[in-house]
């Protein structure tokens, strides 16, 4: 019966959905159709805000019907002006093809953004959420949150600063090695070889597999008494006892060395995507290039420093941009190696703390502010990146 | 055949055999943590724990995968997160592939600003939006439902559809739209019955995008979901696998089972899914 009901379920989401599509559609044309009568706009205004309050009101998603009417009535006055003086009933289609998609991202990303501006300036935690839910009111502190994300700790003890500098390092580490391991595995894989099919199969299975088996197998594999690498290091060290002497041993790696933990699983995961897109660029390259540089002589690595890296580079750019992105933002990879109670804070990064000052340790408003300060600082670092970017390209 | 060449070919032979060593050696790391996974999951229950490293260990058996299935929740989870996924991405391709349409064939007041949005939207890290999408759903009393879930996915990947759907639009002819208009079918239906079916191979790429998105998805689901009937599989593995070390071989079951499918899909589809990946950089 627990299938049927949840059958029952979808099937109510897909009549809201249904539903809410048809009465944006509806609402849009009706603007488009009638954008210059006289009549239009005071009858938009006198009916849509009436009708959509008490919508609300039946449905029973508010108790006070005046705040959405109001709302209603406001966005209303935009729209209809929007059509009325822009739009002008011009290119009805394209406009109505995108009003659901748009819609849909403004109310789930563009608004969770501005509540979470709004969640910054005010007080909401532990002991003020069971007021915020029934009244929706928030003490406002102003600048607090923000004074607080820079001279407090967002877990326990680790400060910002050092999440900081952790983060910077982790994202350089990541990509240095994803671009790296990638770019010479996809080297050899450029060659005219047997079973090149079979091996690229083989080597993208850490990208192919689910994320948190992966991350969740490799975390097995550290274990200090059954994991792999334990198990070979006591192999390595009894076969040779002179790595035994140069300190080769087993080790507490999820206790003692989480960083080095959590990067190593997320390099053995990232490598087969920029292998994936290396391989993709050096099949475009044509081979009349280095047709022409062997009649140069020239050597094997002043082909790869003047043929192969400038011209992957359009290929490459975008993907180390795309991987510095995804890298910065990783919290999968760190949560669920350290994420479990009693898990150390010494391998988290801003991302990964930020998740957990907000769940673990349910300080709504506090982290709020702080992602707002990784949101400026990632937005700083791409302007700057884009534009140097675009400097570069006009260079050539 | 002069000494010469023969030195050559050798020098060749050498090389190759260096190579195939080096792949070997490369697939085997990615490959070896997989199958110890496969080989936990068939140990017999009292060699659980144990530091063995043989791949097939003796006495295996299928035990793990029956306990698996009766004492826990499994397939529960497993058709939780079906429901939610399939509805995720019907919901996303569906918004992505019109809105995409309107990009790639009109021209109107603005389409530029629009697709710069679109792409800013992408520069919000996902990880920031988790806390006011959680506390949006608590207020709209959506906690621990499908309903909460879905709409907390359904747009995360709208973006990139959007994206790729219009580079794979623009590649169509117009002329064939064309064609049909001066038959006298509207630009809809124009859209309908020419553009949508010969971008199959594109609305595929979106459609498995969104699908593991959503498939593998943890942190949203960590927070919305609270009691094991609502779990999705990855929240029941991660609970498999942290609660005790006794259910480490139900945990490598599991992982099994979900691994195996997701990895078919994945190989079969990877050729694709990379051209569609790098699809908009090369033109770009």
């Amino acid at each position: 019966m627990d299938i049927l009901y949840s059958i029952y379920e979808i099937l109510w989401f897909a009549l809201i959905v249904v539903t809410g599509i048809a009465l944006i559609e509806g609402c849009c044309y009706y603007h488009f159709r009638f954008h210059d009568r006289p009549w239009f706009i005071p009858a938009a205004l006198a009916v849509l805000p009436a009708s959509g309050a008490a919508g609300c009101l039946a449905l029973g998603l508010v108790a006070e019907p005046v705040k959405p009417f109001l709302w209603l009535l406001g966005s209303e006055a935009l729209i209809a002006l929007f059509f009325k003086y822009v739009v002008k009933g011009r290119n009805t289609l394209p406009y109505l093809l995108l009003a659901p998609a748009f819609i849909g991202l403004a109310l789930l990303l563009v608004y969770p953004f501005v509540f979470e501006i709004y969640l910054s300036f005010h007080d909401l935690k532990l002991t003020t959420i069971m007021a915020w839910k029934n009244t929706g009111s928030l003490p406002f502190v102003g600048l607090r949150q923000y004074a607080d994300v820079f001279t407090t700790s967002p877990l326990s003890e680790v400060t910002f600063w050092a999440l900081l500098g952790r983060t910077l390092w982790w994202t350089f580490i990541n990509v240095f090695f994803h671009v790296a391991g990638g770019f010479a595995l996809a080297l050899l894989l450029n060659n005219n070889i047997r079973f090149k099919g079979f091996y690229r199969t083989l080597l993208i299975i850490p990208w192919a597999m689910p994320q948190v088996v992966a991350v969740l197998a490799m975390r097995g594999e550290f274990h200090s008494q059954y994991g792999f690498i334990n198990i070979m290091l006591v192999k390595l060290a009894a076969a040779w006892p002179f790595l035994a002497h140069l300190g080769l041993g087993p080790a507490q790696w999820l206790s003692n060395y989480p960083l080095t933990t959590c990067t190593l699983i997320n390099v053995w995961l990232g490598i087969p995507f920029m292998m994936v897109v290396i391989l993709g660029g050096l099949q475009s390259i044509s081979s009349s290039y280095y047709d022409a540089a062997d009649i140069d002589g020239a050597s094997y690595f002043q082909k790869l420093r003047f043929i192969t890296l400038p011209l992957i580079r359009p290929v490459l750019m975008p993907a180390v941009t795309l991987g510095t992105v995804w890298t910065f933002n990783n919290i999968n990879v760190i949560y669920l190696v350290t994420g479990q109670s009693g898990g150390t804070e010494r391998a988290d990064i801003l991302v990964s703390a930020l998740y957990k000052a907000a769940f673990t340790y349910n300080r709504y408003s506090y982290s709020a502010a702080f992602a707002i300060v990784i949101f400026a600082m990632l937005f700083f670092i791409s302007v700057f990146y884009l534009k140097s970017f675009d400097a570069a390209k006009e260079d050539r | 055949m002069n000494k010469e060449s023969v030195v050559h070919k050798r020098k060749k032979a050498v090389k190759y055999l260096l190579i195939h060593l080096a792949l070997i050696a490369a697939a085997a790391a990615c490959v070896y943590p997989l199958l110890r996974i496969l080989s936990v999951s068939i140990r017999p229950g009292d060699k659980l724990i144990s530091t063995d490293l043989s791949l097939i260990p003796d006495g295996a058996t299928f035990a793990a995968y029956a306990r698996l299935l009766k004492e826990t929740l499994f397939l529960r989870w497993l058709w939780n997160s079906l429901l939610i996924t399939v509805s995720t991405s019907f919901i996303g391709v569906s918004l992505a592939s019109t809105a995409a349409y309107a990009f790639s064939r009109f021209r109107f007041a603005g389409k530029r600003s629009g697709l710069v949005l679109l792409l800013s939207t992408q520069m919000i890290p996902a990880g920031m939006l988790i806390l006011p999408l959680f506390l949006m759903i608590m207020k709209l009393g959506l906690m621990n439902t499908y309903l909460g879930i879905i709409i907390a996915y359904s747009v995360s990947s709208l973006p990139f559809s959007i994206w790729i759907l219009k580079g794979y639009y623009d590649t169509i002819p117009r002329s064939l739209e064309e064609a049909a208009l001066v038959d006298g079918t509207s630009q809809l239906g124009a859209f309908y019955r020419i553009i949508l079916p010969l971008s199959t191979p594109a609305l595929s790429i979106a459609f498995l995008f969104n699908f593991t998105t959503a498939w593998n998805e943890y942190l949203v689901a960590r927070v919305v979901l609270f009691s094991s009937q609502q779990y999705t599989w990855t929240l029941g593995l991660f609970e498999l696998q942290g609660q005790y070390i006794t259910q480490w071989g139900m945990f490598a079951a599991g992982s099994m089972l979900v691994t195996a499918p997701v990895l078919a899909v994945f190989l079969y589809s990877s050729k694709w899914l990379i051209s569609g990946l790098t699809l908009g950089s090369v033109k770009g």
